[in-house]
């Protein structure tokens, strides 16, 4: 919304404060300026010349050569406008004027040949009008070299607001000059509506009939005669046009300004297309479609609040009129409406019809009932003025029920105790009455206050201790230096996750974060996806089912801007239907999750290597890395070889029959579909799952005191035998003396034989209680070769 | 069995002298002096040779195998020695040898640090789900049903009773309804709100709530905590105001503001936070009864804190995860 501060003075004097003080205070009272024009600004550089000579321009027909006077010096400018003459008054742009039409910016010129330090402004390149037959010429009295922005009245400034949901009150000049006028203590001054009418009754000429006056408490109309619909007067279109409303004509203008004066939205009906000259206002009922006066056919649900006459439609109740009834050149009767209507049915209305009008979005946001007689006065006042004809003796004034104004108590004691400091009594209630609240009792203790309705906001001691603060203002509370500790037991319930990325920062993965929605498609390949209603686009209408589409997204964002290596890692939400219609938290499930992810190389061009490619087994390591850091707990693992959705081949973690996680190659087919030509290898936990493990007692070991004792071995058995295998036939073979078993060596070649590769272990033996023989440990070693021979007809080398 | 003893002995030697490394002379040391070596053959042979002869041969086999241990431990000595001459000239300015960095996100890492702020100050941390009731994040919070308070939070709507929470809000509901005062928590978290993806904004950010909820808590207390607050990530010099605003969970409610002035450019007042005391009708909300305990709330975006802070000019580089930008923090 935007406020003019000449249009504001005409409410409160504020003579003596300056505009940035307004600014300033008005900010820090919680009506935030979006943007400052002034227009005095704008006008740097312009300034009022003295035309003293024109000659015919040398080269060129239509232009002039002119010597302007503008003050101080006399300049050359060059003109090409018709009606320039000697002895005019002239707007001159001087060299860094900016022209407001076009934003051209005015510097030394040679045009033809002639120099040229400045140009003469048309009316339409001064945004005045869309003058453009020739230069604006002024009065000859005004003097040259003062500047334009005072020659010409263009000396406003434009504040741009933006209200907050709670203080419709404000949207309007008075609203918003009750505001300052609390703020500085200043009176505000409402307009005068003294009018001369004439003996016939508006309501002889016209009835109003309310069906539904829970969505409409009160109607209010006045009837002016005999007026002629013309262009509005220069005060009215400068008025409008300040604030950036297109005059129209005198009757819509003079609506218009009345809602930008006092915040009230009003309707100019032309009497003589009601029908009935009756105004019924009902529910749209079986009505379905209705053309508005920007002649667009609006769809009607049944709910939706119309104005009607005796057969028809004649406005969408607080959104917009009719094209059926709309005031125009020939209208000479005009009604005047100015109602009260449901907010919320308003905002229902406006919502579903794609409407937002300046009316409704103050009727949604709460008019002043109490105001309508008063504004639909003010109206037939400047209709008489600007269109002339006869207004008619008093209103139809149609309020079934009343609004009750509402009483509130403010305690004197409450407001420091909500604010930490003291606003002296004395000082609340002189805001408390600027504001416009009526003190109807007063003690030592509190105060009680009448609420006028157009604050519906405040309705609670609450509300009014927060008047007072936001006037009195937030910057008088001291900083205080200290603050209480209190001693509840302290948690962070976001410590697990934090340990998980320090863990995995420390193993070298980078954390991304990607968007939570994914098209449905991709959502539904992992999941049973849950959607949103209303999406941005098809692209992110679903909640992710899986990390594993955004991971795929980034990896191939990067592959194409040669970032080949990467070793990421993801905490997020997933979300999952677990019913089609999700009533309550049990119809869906929304777990926490971590995805971590290598591919491309480990070593990349390196000196001190040849190159290594990320594999299985760096993955797998660091993935059992990473679980040491949640648990000591042995994990099970069990291999799997199909590949499926996601993996060619993947191995699942479980802990004592819950599922952990899973470790894999994905799948070609997956990362392909991203443009990914590089395996990429994955781990997905369950955040919850491993959060939930029990933490482990620790305990100390005793150090060892006796010497270990290693003994090496290779084995050249068949290919296709794990290493588990061998683990374990080795484990049997031994007594427990022997306590690790670490494979040193893998290799294969053709010495070795077709089908068969070499193992090497180093076996690490110990007892805690004393030092190991030779011969003991030669014996145990003796049998576990044995066993390993026997069991996989396995050869020792070595 | 003669003949075979000096055989061994000679062909070790031969090989010996011209191993250069030490991986061939382990080759050797398996194939002569190993488990299955040719000398242990010759030990296993000798256990079959009739008793008159094992003397002879017993004496014969020992003084090889010293021979040849010898040979072998003297070469031994000579190789790792001159590997060890090889490496012995080190080039300092050669680059060494790293591994990925790993990090946390920015967003995370500005998160972090807001917290421990608040820890600093008496605060624990709870969280929340993203996928929220209607009542948690409105109807509880003071936002009527088809009120305009409504549109400053342009919403993901799953259906009418469930949404994607537009603010970490909620959670102040589910703590307040879990525990009894004093509450003094901070909510990290994801929030999403229905708006177009572009340099400015992004369809889910980061947000970090903080609710104090106790007997005697004040404005001013408010005010105080946000100070120091704002001092400790910004410096201590700066320049702030509150500013008087509106959030429907909120009365009386502020907007915080710092003086920002980046080199080089005009300076103005920057949003940093929203803050106020938390509204009467949400206390009730949760059981809590308003005459006897007043508390403060207080919100931010982290995005727009990590922009101003390492002067990144597009939302859109967070959720692209390009390694250039991953590698920067």
């Amino acid at each position: 919304m935007k406020i003019s501060f000449n249009w504001l003075k005409e409410y409160i004097d504020l003579s003596g404060i300056e505009v940035q003080e307004v600014i300033d205070k008005i900010t820090l009272a919680g009506l935030e300026i979006e943007e400052v024009v002034d227009q005095s600004k704008m006008f740097e550089n312009f300034v009022i010349g003295h035309v003293k000579e024109v000659k015919k321009h040398p080269n060129a027909d239509k232009l002039h050569l002119c010597v302007v006077f503008d003050g101080v010096n006399d300049l050359k400018i060059v003109c090409g406008a018709p009606n320039v003459a000697e002895n005019q008054k002239v707007v001159v742009a001087k060299i860094g004027a900016v022209i407001p039409e076009n934003s051209f910016e005015i510097s030394k010129a040679k045009i033809r040949g002639e120099e040229s330090f400045g140009m003469l402004c048309s009316e339409r390149e001064l945004n005045l009008s869309a003058n453009h037959d020739g230069i604006l010429v002024l009065d000859n009295a005004v003097e040259a070299g003062i500047t334009a922005a005072e020659a010409i009245g263009l000396n406003d400034v434009i504040i741009e607001v933006a209200i907050t949901p709670n203080r419709q009150d404000t949207l309007s000049h008075l609203g918003f000059a009750r505001d300052i006028a609390a703020i500085f203590n200043r009176p505000v001054k409402f307009p005068s509506i003294e009018i001369e009418e004439i003996n016939e009754e508006s309501s002889s000429l016209a009835s109003v009939e309310i069906l539904d006056s829970d969505l409409c408490p009160r109607y209010v109309g006045k009837v002016v005669k005999n007026v002629v619909i013309k262009e509005s007067p220069e005060w009215l279109k400068t008025r409008l046009k300040s604030i950036g409303l297109r005059p129209i004509n005198n009757v819509v203008d003079v609506t218009n300004f009345v809602m930008h004066e006092v915040g009230q939205p009003l309707h100019a009906f032309d009497l003589d297309y009601l029908s009935g000259n009756k105004i019924v206002v009902k529910k749209a009922g079986d009505q379905k479609s209705f053309i508005t006066l920007d002649s667009k056919k609006r769809e009607l649900q049944s709910d939706d609040l119309l104005i009607c006459d005796d057969e028809k439609a004649v406005a969408v109740a607080g959104v917009m009129g009719g094209e059926n009834s709309e005031v125009t050149a020939n209208t000479k009767n005009i009604l005047i409406e100015s109602a009260f209507f449901n907010p919320s049915s308003v905002r229902k209305t406006a919502k579903k019809l794609g409407l937002q009008t300046d009316a409704s979005y103050r009727f949604e946001r709460g008019t002043d009932p109490e105001i309508t007689i008063w504004a639909a006065k003010r109206t037939a006042q400047l209709i008489q003025l600007t269109a002339g004809g006869e207004i008619c003796n008093g209103e139809i004034d149609t309020y079934p029920v009343k609004f009750e104004l509402k009483k509130v108590e403010l305690r004197f004691e409450r407001i420091s105790k909500i604010l930490g400091y003291d606003v002296p009594n004395e000082k609340v209630i002189e805001i408390i009455s600027n504001l416009g609240f009526e003190i109807i009792s007063k003690n030592i203790e509190s105060i009680t206050v009448t609420i006028p309705i157009r604050r519906h906001d405040v309705e609670r001691e609450i509300d009014l201790i927060e008047e007072v603060a936001r006037i009195y203002g937030y910057e008088k509370i001291p900083d205080i230096e200290r603050v209480k500790v209190t001693l509840e037991p302290k948690f962070d319930e976001t410590a697990f996750e934090n340990s998980v990325r320090e863990s995995l920062n420390g193993l070298g993965f980078y954390e991304i974060i990607t968007n939570s929605l994914l098209s449905e498609s991709v959502a539904n390949r992992f999941g049973n996806s849950i959607g949103v209603l209303n999406p941005q686009n098809m692209d992110m209408s679903n909640l992710r089912t899986s990390l594993i589409p955004g991971m795929l997204t980034t990896i191939s964002r990067n592959l194409k801007v040669k970032e080949n290596n990467l070793q990421l890692f993801e905490i997020g939400k997933v979300f999952n239907k677990k019913d089609d219609t999700i009533k309550s938290f049990a119809d869906f499930s929304e777990e926490s999750m971590l995805l971590s992810v290598l591919t491309g190389k480990s070593i990349d061009t390196e000196w001190y290597s040849k190159d290594i490619n990320y594999d299985y087994y760096d993955l797998k390591g660091y993935a059992y890395q990473f679980l040491k850091s949640v648990t000591e707990k042995d994990i099970v693992h069990s291999y799997n070889s199909e590949s499926n959705l996601l993996f060619e081949y993947f191995t699942k973690l479980k802990l004592d029959d819950v599922e952990l996680g899973v470790i894999g190659k994905l799948n070609d087919e997956l990362i392909s579909g991203y443009d990914i030509d590089q395996p990429v290898y994955a781990f997905i936990f369950n955040l919850e799952n491993l959060s939930n493990i029990p933490a482990e007692d620790k305990k100390f070991r005793e150090l060892l005191k006796y010497p270990k004792v290693y003994r090496d071995l290779a084995f050249v058995i068949d290919i296709n035998i794990t290493h588990n295998e061998v683990l374990e036939s080795i484990r049997n073979g031994s007594s427990k003396l022997l306590h690790s078993i670490k494979l040193f060596d893998i290799f294969q070649s053709e010495s070795l034989g077709e089908g068969k590769k070499s193992l090497a272990f180093q076996l690490e033996y110990f007892d805690e209680s004393r030092t190991l023989t030779e011969d003991e440990v030669e014996k145990d070693f003796k049998n576990v070769i044995k066993n390993v021979e026997k069991k996989f007809n396995a050869k020792l080398r070595g | 069995m003669e003949q075979r003893i000096i055989e061994i002995g000679e062909s070790f030697t031969k090989e010996l002298v011209i191993v250069k490394n030490s991986i061939d002379l382990e080759n050797i040391r398996i194939k002569y002096l190993g488990r299955n070596g040719l000398l242990s053959q010759l030990f296993e042979d000798f256990k079959s040779l009739p008793k008159e002869e094992k003397p002879k041969f017993g004496q014969t086999l020992n003084v090889l195998k010293n021979d040849l241990q010898n040979k072998f431990d003297a070469k031994f000595n000579e190789v790792s020695a001159n590997e060890k001459s090889e490496k012995s000239f080190v080039d300092f300015t050669l680059p060494g040898k790293t591994k990925s960095k790993g990090s946390k996100h920015i967003l995370i890492q500005t998160l972090d640090e807001i917290k421990n702020i608040f820890k600093g100050l008496g605060f624990s941390v709870a969280t929340g789900p993203e996928l929220e009731s209607d009542y948690n994040n409105f109807e509880a919070l003071n936002f009527p049903a088809d009120h305009p308070a409504r549109d400053m939070q342009d919403t993901f709507f799953v259906n009418s009773d469930f949404l994607l929470r537009t603010h970490t809000s909620p959670v102040q509901i589910r703590t307040m309804q879990k525990y009894d005062p004093p509450i003094r928590i901070i909510i990290p978290g994801k929030v999403y709100r229905n708006e177009a993806v572009s340099m400015k904004s992004y369809c889910l950010f980061h947000q970090v709530e903080g609710l104090y909820v106790d007997k005697d808590v004040t404005f001013a207390e408010l005010k105080g905590t946000l100070v120091s607050f704002a001092k400790q990530l910004y410096g201590n010099d700066i320049q702030y105001r509150f500013r008087a605003s509106f959030f429907p969970f909120t009365e009386p409610s502020a907007e915080m503001d710092i003086w920002w002035q980046p080199a080089g450019k005009e300076g103005r007042w920057l949003e940093i936070l929203g803050c106020g005391m938390v509204d009467p009708n949400v206390l009730k909300n949760v059981g809590i009864d308003p005459e006897v305990y007043s508390g403060y709330a207080f919100g931010m975006g982290v995005e727009r804190m990590a922009m101003r802070k390492y002067g990144i000019n597009d939302i859109r580089n967070y959720f692209d995860n390009d390694k250039r930008f991953l590698e920067q923090f």
